[in-house]
């Protein structure tokens, strides 16, 4: 019984999240792909409980799913319609190299997990009711991983600086990148 | 409480990052190119977590969280990048952005 | 008193430095004063250094200073190494005393000119390049010097460098100077080679028994000297170098450059004494010198040339000297030509400055009325020139005939030679100041200087027009010249007199028995033969001085009109157009030669290929750089699938 409600309970988070993850790259409206941006990691979130990551899938909403796509919402909203680029286009090539080169990486590693590991795949360690929890996750992060821990937060103090940097207006005369691009000088040869 | 085989979980996570380069090397507009690049990340994420549910190790929780971390302040200089980009009234497309053509 | 010299080389250099970094920082009038104040300063660390010498015993009068040394291996130093002895002491006092009047000089001559730091900058580099060259401790620093001299002497030659010929002339003397300096270091290494040393005095000291070595380091130190002192066969720069303003010209001539080769051969003269042959060759080189000028000086139109010719004269009597083995006499004459030669030069200053740049002698003549404070200096000068007693030139050049003559027959051919030489300087110089200061003004020299005492309401107009003629002729005259003109040309005047009663040889020696210690002469003459060779020396002076009176004074004789030998004299002996047909054309024709059939075929072809493929690689390659993200993307990805598949083959 818990094993069919398990079942029921992964088809719908597995098929909502492969949903969500076609409708973002399908949309043309950014705003509607940021949407299903949000759909996809709650479903992914119940994906994670499914694997006893609770922290990682608390996180995962909280984080992620909240304040991040909270920022996406806020800055497409801020663009408004010169957000939308037109859907695809350029050579053609570029488009058939696109779907041959993601075709040729999802069939590889379907290959790889059915051929080399398949066998070892479905003996899941035993695990405790710890595994996954806060406290078992802030443990680990501050005794064995504590040089990651200090990296990751100096990586998001540099971003914050950098974006502050990147967003303050400036007065500066144009660079020559934006000149070639208004036309007022001609670029290359 | 036996669910399906870390086998399939790895399979979603392939299909998702199969979806997010797609997203990536079709669309034009920046902002869904970062939210492709954000379901490519969430497709690593999840093999983190199968595999650390595999060997019962935490560490592969660790390695999502860094991820996560990272793919956040890869969202911040690169929402910075397109407001910029935006306030030089420039075209948000990416083929447009090439300045850099040799 | 080591410091005292290390003084007296410094200030000239810290001079040069400071007027060069301060730079418009200062007025061109305080420029000057500053290099005169450290020449002066030079002047009497030197006299300092001087007398402390002259209170020690003579056997002790060397002394040796090291400021650190840069390159050590062994029992092998190199480094910045000075030597204080009577010559190099005697050197110091001629260089910076001389120098001192002339950078002082400088000041009135150089008013107005635009360029006046980056004169007295170089005036002071100048100055600095002679005492490093006279102290030198060590081969090295010789050399050092020996090069800087030559610098100096480049960049003021070529000082008012809009003007072309001004600019060939610093080349020309460059050149002529690199082809002795080559000769010279070569001599050097030798040397070095040989003795595992370079300090004074092992640097010199070979033993016998090493003909060759000796002869072929003689030869490239006689080279050195010959090239310097513009001698016979190297001497053709020195007439092209009076290009340069009036106080350089009496700089080299007096004080530095020229005296160089002469100072080289009595420091190496241990060298020389084992190479005798070579020896005579120099004074032969110098007698041949002294005649060549001579006569060339003769048909000269350029005041200045006239001069220059007579110090190549001159310094060929000095070469004479040395080569003799007279190094005394040698060295006294380098000191009393000093002298006159710089008061002869200051004074031309004075009419060449009065007459807005004017140089030619047709033109100035009957100047001397005008200019009479002059004309009694340039009498003082061309009289001590000539070696009429009292005045300074009779001492020091009767005593280098007279040394002729304790040498066997070779000496009596150069005594006669010498002889000549002295008829020919009286009448050469007489010519000179017969024509220039004497008679009546010519329409030039009334247009300038009568027309402007005169029309004093008109002055200012007056001043325009000089002062267009010539950049640095823009001041007011006063009496002859500026205070700082001829403050100079009064004192070196009054030297001239008595610069020569130091020493008359057999009765009293100061300046032989001062440099004995260091260059112990090879011949006295006895005082028979310096009697002898006074008396027919100023008989024949006397002689040229009333030739030329007949000539150009009394005007009794037409001048003699010799066709070919006119032309020959007026082509210098063709010295210029024999080095041009044997050096520079074949040259000329090599490099064009070359140009055509090797670098433009091969070395520009080859290069034109090599950028041509280049460029076609970079054009190709550049077209991958499409700048669209998306196919960069892509490349990651494609590249991501086929690693994968690699991957998965090799496990």
């Amino acid at each position: 019984m818990a094993n069919v409600v398990v079942w029921a309970v992964w088809i719908v988070a597995a098929f909502s999240c492969l949903a969500s993850g076609i409708a973002v790259v399908t949309f043309t409206n950014p705003f509607y792909s940021a949407l299903a941006l949000i759909g996809n990691l709650a479903s992914l979130a119940v994906l994670y409980l499914l694997l006893s990551a609770e922290f990682v899938a608390a996180g995962q909403v909280l984080v992620y799913a909240g304040a991040v796509m909270v920022m996406f919402l806020f800055v497409t909203a801020y663009l408004g319609g010169r957000a939308d680029a037109p859907w695809a286009g350029g050579p053609s090539w570029q488009q058939f190299g696109a779907v041959f080169a993601a075709g040729a990486i999802l069939v590889e590693v379907i290959v790889v997990i059915g051929l080399k590991a398949g066998g070892r795949l479905s003996h899941e360690a035993r695990i405790d009711a710890g595994f996954g929890s806060p406290h078992r996750i802030g443990r680990v992060f501050l005794t064995d991983h504590l040089l990651a821990f200090e990296i990751t937060s100096i990586v998001l103090l540099v971003a914050a600086v950098g974006s502050v940097i990147l967003g303050a207006h400036s007065r500066r005369p144009p660079t020559i990148g934006e000149r070639i691009h208004e036309g007022e000088v001609r670029a290359g040869p | 409480m036996r669910g399906p085989d870390i086998a399939w979980y790895l399979a979603v996570a392939a299909f998702l990052f199969a979806t997010g380069v797609l997203g990536v090397l079709l669309r034009r507009s920046p902002l869904i190119v970062l939210l492709s690049l954000e379901i490519m990340l969430n497709g690593a994420n999840l093999a983190l977590i199968a595999f650390s549910r595999l060997h019962g190790e935490s560490s592969g929780q660790i390695f999502a969280l860094a991820v996560m971390a990272v793919a956040a302040s890869e969202v911040v200089v690169g929402l910075g990048l397109i407001v910029a980009i935006a306030q030089k009234r420039l075209d948000l497309d990416v083929d447009k952005l090439s300045f850099l053509r040799g | 008193m080591i410091v005292a010299a290390w003084i007296c080389l410094v200030a000239p250099l810290a001079a040069a430095l400071l007027i060069t970094l301060l730079g418009n920082g200062i007025s061109r009038r305080a420029a000057g004063y500053i290099a005169t104040t450290s020449v002066l300063g030079s002047f009497a660390a030197a006299v300092v250094v001087f007398a402390k010498l002259w209170s020690e015993a003579p056997s002790d009068r060397s002394h040796a200073s090291t400021a650190w040394e840069w390159l050590t291996a062994g029992s092998f130093h190199v480094g910045l190494r000075i030597l204080v002895d009577p010559l190099s002491v005697f050197m110091m006092l001629v260089v910076s005393g001389v120098g001192f009047l002339i950078v002082a000089y400088s000041i009135g001559y150089m008013d107005g000119d635009n360029e006046e730091r980056r004169y007295f900058a170089y005036m002071a580099l100048f100055v600095f390049s002679m005492l490093l060259l006279v102290q030198a401790g060590n081969l090295v620093i010789l050399l050092a010097g020996w090069g800087l001299v030559g610098l100096s002497s480049y960049l003021l030659i070529g000082f008012w460098h809009d003007r072309p010929e001004a600019v060939s002339a610093a080349k020309k003397a460059f050149i002529m100077n690199a082809v002795g300096d080559a000769t010279m270091a070569l001599a050097f290494f030798l040397l070095i080679q040989h003795n595992q040393s370079l300090n004074f005095p092992d640097a010199f000291a070979v033993g016998p028994g090493h003909g060759w070595l000796v002869n072929l380091v003689a030869l490239g130190l006689l080279g050195g000297a010959v090239a310097k002192s513009a001698q016979i066969p190297l001497q053709t720069w020195l007439p092209d170098a009076m290009e340069g303003p009036t106080p350089v010209s009496a700089l080299i001539h007096a004080a530095t450059m020229v005296t160089a080769g002469v100072y080289l051969i009595v420091r190496t003269h241990s060298v020389f004494e084992q190479a005798p042959r070579v020896e005579e060759l120099a004074a032969g080189l110098g007698a041949g010198t002294l005649l060549v000028a001579g006569l060339i000086a003769l048909v000269q139109t350029d005041i200045k040339r006239v001069i220059a010719y007579s110090t190549m004269s001159q310094i060929g009597y000095m070469f004479l000297g040395a080569g003799l083995g007279a190094y005394g006499n040698a060295m006294f004459h380098l000191m009393t030509h000093a002298f006159f030669k710089a008061l002869l030069f200051l004074a031309a200053g004075v009419v060449i400055h009065a007459l807005a740049g004017e140089q030619d002698i047709g033109k100035l003549a009957g100047v001397g009325r005008l200019l009479p404070v002059t004309r009694i200096t340039f009498l003082i000068a061309s009289l001590a020139l000539v070696g009429v007693p009292p005045f300074a030139g009779f001492f020091s050049k009767d005593s280098i005939i007279a040394s002729a003559l304790a040498r066997g027959w070779y000496g009596d051919v150069l005594f006669a030679t010498a002889l000549i030489g002295t008829f020919l300087t009286g009448l050469y110089t007489w010519r000179l100041f017969l024509i220039v200061f004497t008679g009546e003004p010519s329409a030039f020299v009334r247009e300038h200087l009568i027309g402007r005492s005169h029309a004093s309401g008109q002055e200012g107009a007056h001043e325009d027009e000089v002062s267009g003629a010539h950049e640095h002729d823009v001041h007011e005259h006063k009496g002859e010249g500026p205070f700082w003109m001829m403050a100079p040309v009064l004192v070196l005047a009054v030297l001239s007199v008595i610069g020569g009663w130091i020493q008359f040889a057999t009765l009293w020696d100061a300046v032989s028995n001062w440099l004995d210690g260091v260059a112990p002469p090879l011949a006295t003459p006895s005082g028979s033969q310096e009697a002898v060779a006074s008396v027919l020396a100023v008989v024949l002076a006397l002689a040229g001085i009333g030739t030329a009176y007949l000539f150009y004074g009394s005007r009794k004789l037409a001048v003699p009109r010799i066709a070919w030998a006119q032309t020959l004299l007026e082509h210098k002996f063709y010295f210029d157009e024999a080095y041009d047909f044997a050096f520079y054309r074949p040259s000329v024709a090599l490099a064009k030669a070359l140009g055509r059939w090797i670098e433009g075929p091969i070395i520009g072809g080859s290069v034109r290929e090599l950028v041509a493929g280049i460029r076609d690689a970079a054009l190709g390659t550049s077209r991958l750089q499409t700048g669209l993200v998306r196919s960069y993307a892509l490349a990651i990805a494609a590249s991501l699938a086929v690693i994968t598949i690699v991957f998965v083959a090799v496990r």
